[in-house]
């Protein structure tokens, strides 16, 4: 497939994973808001128009505050349109009544959330998520981001929508096709970086495989929503609590058996105790009932001020570990590490607990160094899978050979990639020994090394040598 | 360090390399080693059989620097004021005056060391240690940089006075220049033919240009697990079964600023774990005491070290599995 396709998919993939969720959330407070009258596929059009608009206007390569204020009067166009076709389509155009209406409306928010302004919110959100897609970079960790966020926001208007007892009828169909994109734009992207298996031998059968796994995963989501009904979920449930009540019967059973105490004399009674003697009233000042109420309002703002600043900061902090993670497998090679999941666990955990409570000591004794950067962990990783692989050829690293000396070894056995060789050698030394970090340009080189070194069978050379 | 900044240092180093390689033929190892040790304000002692160019060395490198040059030829009758300076009495003017010995240059060569009485081999300790030289009362402190290259024939036994190893343990490295091969002895011989390459060789770095490549030599950086493994060879002489006396705390910081050094002069701003390796032998053999089986087993301190840098890991990525 040329690239000019494939960044083309690129951006539709990234614009269906937005417009599910976005959809997802339009719908729900289309229900809310506007009793369901506003129609959202006429709100999320805006998207792709946004984006071409912006493209255009970055074609145009205009100073930024010219082409910001175009592309905002654009959005304010779109905008009055879509108002007047979804609210005003019987009124003329001509007629400035509609426009009175919407003022009334954006003025009057303080006392009512009108569907006017949820359609000026609305489509001014869809006209930013566009130009931000028009000025996006597209790539494999792009795609990345976007999955994971989409999933996040779709899993919390989902809830939403549960919790308000919203009706959503597509919302299955809306899952599935966001996965469908996520999917298609993933393995687009990760084709296009060329490191992937689908730039090797399997290149040819690459769109056969990601539309068989494409299928599996939509036969898989009908199958599971075919399954899992309410009434399932129900009889799950009466299990569960069938289960529970037998051993809370069987722990009665078990009670039942011990030894009951034997019952002794009964303690005399107690003295009367004397009467209080009524205190003095006094008080300086009775705080009036509405003091009351707006402090008692005032703490509990206060309390869930504090609440939502600390999931604010638990998810920021969660999703900035993740993006750090997955910016750094930019380029790498996924491959099985047994003990990798547990070590980046209990890491992540030694750093919350550390936080929490102040108990960084003690956790450094159990556990190991704190997390490597991204960048240095990846070049570390690859000459991890170098070892393994040189060592399944029949060539381990003695432990007292320092990697240069590994490095001559393995050259003189293979003297047609001394070069590659050599880059990963001397790019690893310098990241596990150096204090720089490794620039972007060098880490690619050192990945594209190891794939072509990687191609080649040691084991057969070995064979090759010795005949 | 930048890459600027790696590139200047490794630039000094070819400079000076080169300039002494125009009257030493084919031994970059051992002038590689002689300008580490200067790096570090550390002293050479070159153990080798008469007539190889230890002395030739010594001066090119002086030259090189633009530094002063003196030479103490060592034997039974030299004594400590003959080193060290002395006091006399100035009748001109009524005074005693200090005059200063040849220690007070920047590079000393100490010819046939061992041929000195221990009591004049102590009058250099704290030169060596402490670069500064006390006569009388007066203490003088000694030109900067400084450095002592001493000599000693490893053959010739009968009237020497073997280095004691508080002396031993003041040399950061000990090298050997070892015999030319043919090429080379025949590069030599066409190279000295009309006149010695040491009258016209100029100098190529100045004091002050090396005292501050020294100062960058320190920022050079050694990671954790590298300094462990440094740290893991010095004890593990100590701990040898063939050695009675193992390596010093000062040979573990020798080898630590040898290897910052050799990083440097190799164009690197850190220091990996080749270059402990490489320096192992030149820094912790002459250091050791071997147990008298041992000795007449036929092993010797190099054997040993090279044993002890044979068995003990590298820091690298834990090793794979076999599958």
């Amino acid at each position: 497939m040329k690239t000019g396709w494939q960044k083309i998919l690129l951006y539709a993939a990234i614009m269906g994973m937005e417009g599910c969720w976005l959809y997802a959330f339009m719908a729900l407070l289309n229900k809310q808001v506007a009793g369901g009258r506003l129609s959202v596929p006429g709100i999320l059009l805006l998207y792709p128009l946004a984006f071409v608009c912006n493209r255009l206007l970055q074609q145009l390569r205009w100073p930024k505050a010219g082409n910001w204020s175009v592309s905002w009067l654009a959005w304010a166009l779109a905008m009055l349109l879509v108002v007047k076709v979804q609210m005003f389509g019987d009124l003329p155009l001509t007629d400035t009544a509609w426009l009175l209406s919407l003022h009334r409306s954006i003025a009057g928010v303080i006392y009512n959330f009108k569907p006017e302004l949820l359609l000026l919110l609305s489509t001014g959100v869809v006209w930013w998520m566009g130009r931000r897609l028009a000025y996006l970079k597209v790539d494999f960790g792009a795609m990345l981001s976007e999955f994971q966020f989409g999933v996040s926001i779709l899993i919390v208007a989902f809830f939403a929508v549960s919790q308000l007892s919203v009706e959503l009828t597509n919302a299955v169909s809306v899952a599935l096709v966001f996965f469908l994109f996520a999917l298609s734009g993933i393995s687009i992207a990760h084709a296009m970086e060329g490191t992937s298996w689908l730039s090797g031998l399997y290149q040819g059968h690459w769109s056969g495989l990601l539309l068989v796994s494409i299928s599996l995963v939509l036969l898989l989501g009908l199958l599971i929503g075919s399954v899992i009904t309410p009434d399932f979920l129900q009889l799950v449930i009466a299990a569960v609590k069938w289960v529970l009540h037998l051993i809370l019967k069987v722990i009665a059973f078990l009670v039942s058996l011990l030894p009951r105490p034997e019952p002794g004399e009964p303690p005399p009674p107690m003295p009367a105790m004397p009467a209080p003697e009524p205190a003095e009233q006094f008080r300086l000042w009775r705080m009036p009932e509405s003091v009351r109420s707006a402090l008692r309002i005032g703490w509990t703002v206060m309390v869930i001020g504090i609440l939502l600043f600390s999931l604010w900061r638990l998810s920021s902090d969660i999703f900035r570990w993740l993006r750090h993670r997955l910016a750094g497998m930019a380029g790498a090679e996924f491959e099985p590490l047994p003990g990798a999941f547990k070590a980046d666990l209990l890491s992540l955990l030694k750093r919350m607990l550390s936080r929490l409570r102040g108990l960084r000591l003690p956790f450094r004794l159990g556990l190991k160094a704190d997390a490597l950067l991204p960048d240095i962990a990846s070049v570390r990783q690859m000459y991890r899978q170098f070892l393994r692989w040189a060592a399944a050829g029949g060539y381990p690293r003695h432990m007292s050979q320092t990697p240069n000396e590994y490095f001559h070894r393995l050259a003189a056995l293979l003297p047609e990639a001394e070069g590659d060789l050599d880059v990963i050698t001397r790019q690893y030394g310098k990241v596990r020994y150096g204090a720089s970090l490794p620039t972007e340009g060098e880490l690619h080189r050192m990945s594209r090394s190891w794939h072509r070194v990687r191609q080649i069978r040691l084991k057969k050379k070995e064979a090759s040598l010795n005949e | 360090m930048n890459r600027a900044v790696n590139e200047a240092n490794r630039g000094i180093a070819d400079r000076l390399i080169g300039n002494v390689g125009k009257v030493i033929v084919g031994k970059k190892e051992t002038i590689e080693l002689v300008l580490v040790s200067l790096l570090c304000e550390g002293h050479v002692l070159i153990e080798d059989v008469p007539g190889i160019g230890k002395t030739m060395l010594a001066k090119a490198v002086a030259r090189s620097l633009g530094c002063s040059f003196k030479r103490i030829q060592s034997t039974p009758d030299l004594l400590p004021s003959d080193v060290t300076g002395i006091h006399y009495f100035n009748q001109k003017t009524s005074e005693f005056e200090f005059r200063p010995g040849p220690i007070m240059a920047n590079i000393v060569l100490v010819d046939e060391i061992n041929r000195a009485t221990p009591r004049t081999q102590s009058c250099l300790l704290e030169c060596m240690q402490e670069q500064q030289v006390t006569v009388d009362i007066q203490t003088v402190p000694l030109p900067r940089p400084f450095m002592v290259i001493a000599t000693q024939n490893p053959v010739e036994l009968e009237g020497t006075f073997p280095l004691p190893e508080a002396q031993l343990d003041r040399f950061l490295l000990r090298v050997g220049i070892g015999y030319p091969t043919e090429d080379e002895e025949g590069a030599i011989l066409s190279r000295f033919q009309h006149e010695s390459p040491l009258d016209n060789l100029a100098s190529v770095i100045e004091p002050e240009e090396l005292l501050e490549f020294e100062k960058l030599c320190r920022q050079v950086y050694v990671e954790d697990s590298v300094r462990n493994y440094a740290l893991a060879i010095t004890r593990a002489t100590r701990s040898h079964q063939d050695i009675q006396l193992g390596a010093s705390p000062r040979a573990s910081l020798g080898l630590h600023l040898a290897s910052q050094a050799l990083a440097a002069v190799r164009g690197r701003d850190y220091v990996i774990p080749d270059d402990i390796k490489y320096l192992a032998v030149p820094a912790l053999a002459h250091r050791l005491i071997c147990r008298t089986e041992a000795r007449l087993r036929g092993r010797s301190s190099e054997a040993i070290v090279r044993e002890i840098v044979s068995t003990v890991p590298v820091p690298v990525e834990e090793q794979p599995k076999s599958s």
